[in-house]
């Protein structure tokens, strides 16, 4: 700090300046052109002519049937709020077993469950399809949450385990000796604690589920009624990559909502995935 | 007496206990724990995924001929999957440790450009290759620039090569943000004084970097490796929306082979070999990263 020179000061910030403008052209470049027409996009694809900008193109995006937009955002939303409650409410009680009972049989199984951090999800899909054919849930809403909520039980579970293993023993045998069940300790005494560790698993596993493309295509399959975000985007625009009246006002409404959230929320996705890092 | 009161409590909360782990236990061994068990039983036979035939024991025949690679699928992919793998981790690492040291100091311009540098992360893989195929495609923006310029086009996606170029730098611009978050938290560890005292002693910047700064984020250095090439090495999203595997099969990933080539043709139990495969390399990876990074790390005890 002692040695910054006006100079040096100024390179970087007109770096920062420079990369930060080369991260933003994509985005700059969907959004103009989702308001343009096919020829335009083709002639000029970074300037616009507003006698000729037009919502046409977004408008049929919206209507488009292979995307439906509305659905598809809310069936992504659903799986975001179910995949979380099942693997934050079967995260916690097991974690917080885990935590305080220091045998070598728990030891145990917290590295049963960690060990499915290294078992990539898109790997174990084939077969986890086979185990849901069998369940009878293959298709389905919910074989689809089951099983991306266990690919994140492991992460979830270990973040919270090692939350859980800091906050002091001494508050759980208070609240023991005053006469309060396990549960009752669990759920109003420890989970109110652990808001900050919850508050990151949350972020972290709505992310991925938010943008899970592989899961939902194969284990809803191409022809469910069900579309998510990425299925529906995927379904509208793979076949017709460069009809660009189609593919940039597709994707400028698959990925406003989600940019909004990020605007709105920045500071607690980036702290929240730090802390994660941090603990684990 | 009081003996047994208390062994059938010991029991009872041993029960409890058991309950309690039970619904996580479930749901984790059902959709993760028997698949992989399922996926190395696969890997043995010989099985079209029709639920009325059932697999047929083949032994080592799935492995063998990944090895042997009679028509050439896997080992290409294998090697796509480990350049994207090395090269974008160092690329990755490189930008997020570099972008990081620029903006290690929070003042509001620095807040807003950390934002700027993160923001693809929170879309999906799948929509970043699509978009970046819209650009730089042979019909993308840029290349209309350059044909509107009188200029020639340039074949990012169209050339074998250069297509591997590009999706890697497209995977290097989505993802270094999420390094560089990691980064951020682990230069707030260095401490101030070690760095100020190095500076008293006559050091430049570069010095205090390489004597200071570097070997107190080794912690840092080591997760953000590890949790890059583990999410490079099962890169398929991003490839499905930038190039499809194209041209040819310059850019199949071996997710890519192992989700649109074999299990799309009905080949579960080869699916499943190169499945289990992959978890094997992904694994020695890790291990052999964490086990180099060991040294580096005591380093940072000394230093911090």
């Amino acid at each position: 700090m002692t040695r910054t020179t006006p100079i040096r000061t100024a390179l970087r910030v007109g770096l920062v300046a420079v990369l930060s403008i080369a991260m933003l052209v994509p985005m700059y470049i969907m959004v103009v052109n989702a308001f343009k027409p096919q020829q335009e996009i083709l002639l000029s694809p970074l300037g616009f002519d507003l006698a000729t900008l037009t919502t046409d193109h977004l408008a049929a995006a919206w209507q488009n049937t292979s995307f439906p937009v509305v659905e598809g955002y809310a069936v992504t939303l659903f799986l975001v709020l179910a995949c979380n409650v099942v693997a934050i409410g079967a995260s916690v009680p097991a974690a917080y077993t885990i935590a305080r009972t220091p045998t070598p049989l728990f030891r145990f199984l917290l590295f049963f469950f960690v060990a499915g951090m290294f078992v990539p999800a898109q790997i174990i899909l084939v077969p986890a399809i086979f185990v849901l054919k069998a369940l009878g849930l293959m298709g389905t809403l919910p074989g689809l949450v089951l099983f991306m909520s266990s690919t994140m039980i492991p992460f979830t579970l270990f973040i919270f385990s090692g939350y859980i293993r800091m906050l002091p023993r001494s508050l759980d045998e208070a609240a023991s000796i005053d006469g309060a069940g396990r549960q009752r300790i669990l759920w109003t005494i420890v989970f109110p604690l652990m808001r900050p560790i919850v508050a990151t698993a949350f972020i972290l596993n709505a992310l991925s589920a938010w943008n899970d493309f592989v899961s939902p295509q194969l284990i809803l399959g191409p022809g469910s009624q069900f579309r998510t975000i990425t299925t529906g985007v995927y379904a509208a625009v793979s076949t017709y990559t460069t009809n660009y009246e189609i593919v940039f006002p597709t994707l400028l409404l698959a990925v406003v909502p989600i940019l909004l959230i990020f605007v709105l929320m920045q500071r607690h996705i980036m702290g929240g995935l730090s802390a994660g890092a941090v603990k684990g | 007496m009081a003996r047994t009161t208390t062994t059938r409590r010991g029991l009872l909360s041993g029960l409890a206990n058991g309950l309690m782990t039970l619904p996580a236990a479930v749901v984790y061994t059902g959709l993760t724990v028997v698949p992989v068990g399922y996926a190395v039983y696969y890997s043995f036979t010989q099985y079209n995924g029709i639920p009325s035939q059932a697999p047929t024991w083949v032994g080592w025949e799935n492995y063998a001929r990944i090895i042997a690679d009679p028509i050439g699928d896997l080992r290409p992919a294998a090697w796509v999957t480990l350049v994207i793998a090395v090269v974008g981790a160092v690329l990755v690492n490189g930008a997020a440790l570099g972008i990081a040291m620029l903006l290690r100091r929070t003042t509001a311009f620095n807040t807003f450009a950390r934002a700027v540098m993160f923001y693809p992360h929170v879309l999906s893989a799948l929509i970043v290759g699509f978009l970046w195929q819209a650009i730089l495609g042979p019909q993308g923006a840029v290349n209309n620039l350059l044909e509107n310029a009188g200029r020639s086009t340039w074949p990012f996606l169209s050339d074998p090569d250069w297509a591997l170029v590009t999706l890697i730098g497209v995977i290097v611009w989505a993802q270094f943000g999420v390094q560089l978050v990691l980064y951020l938290a682990g230069l707030q560890a260095v401490s101030p004084e070690l760095q100020e005292a190095a500076r008293l002693d006559g050091a430049n910047g570069p010095q205090v970097f390489r004597h200071v700064t570097w070997p107190a984020l080794a912690p840092t250095v080591t997760v953000t490796i590890v949790t890059s090439i583990l999410s490079l090495l099962k890169v398929y999203d991003v490839v499905l929306g930038l190039t499809n595997g194209g041209p040819g099969d310059a850019t199949q990933t071996w997710a890519y082979e192992i989700l649109a080539v074999s299990f799309a043709n009905n080949k579960v139990g080869l699916a499943c070999a190169q499945a289990v495969l992959l978890v094997v390399v992904a694994g020695i990876l890790s291990f052999t990263i964490i086990a180099l990074r060991r040294r580096a790390e005591e380093g940072a005890e000394a230093v911090g």
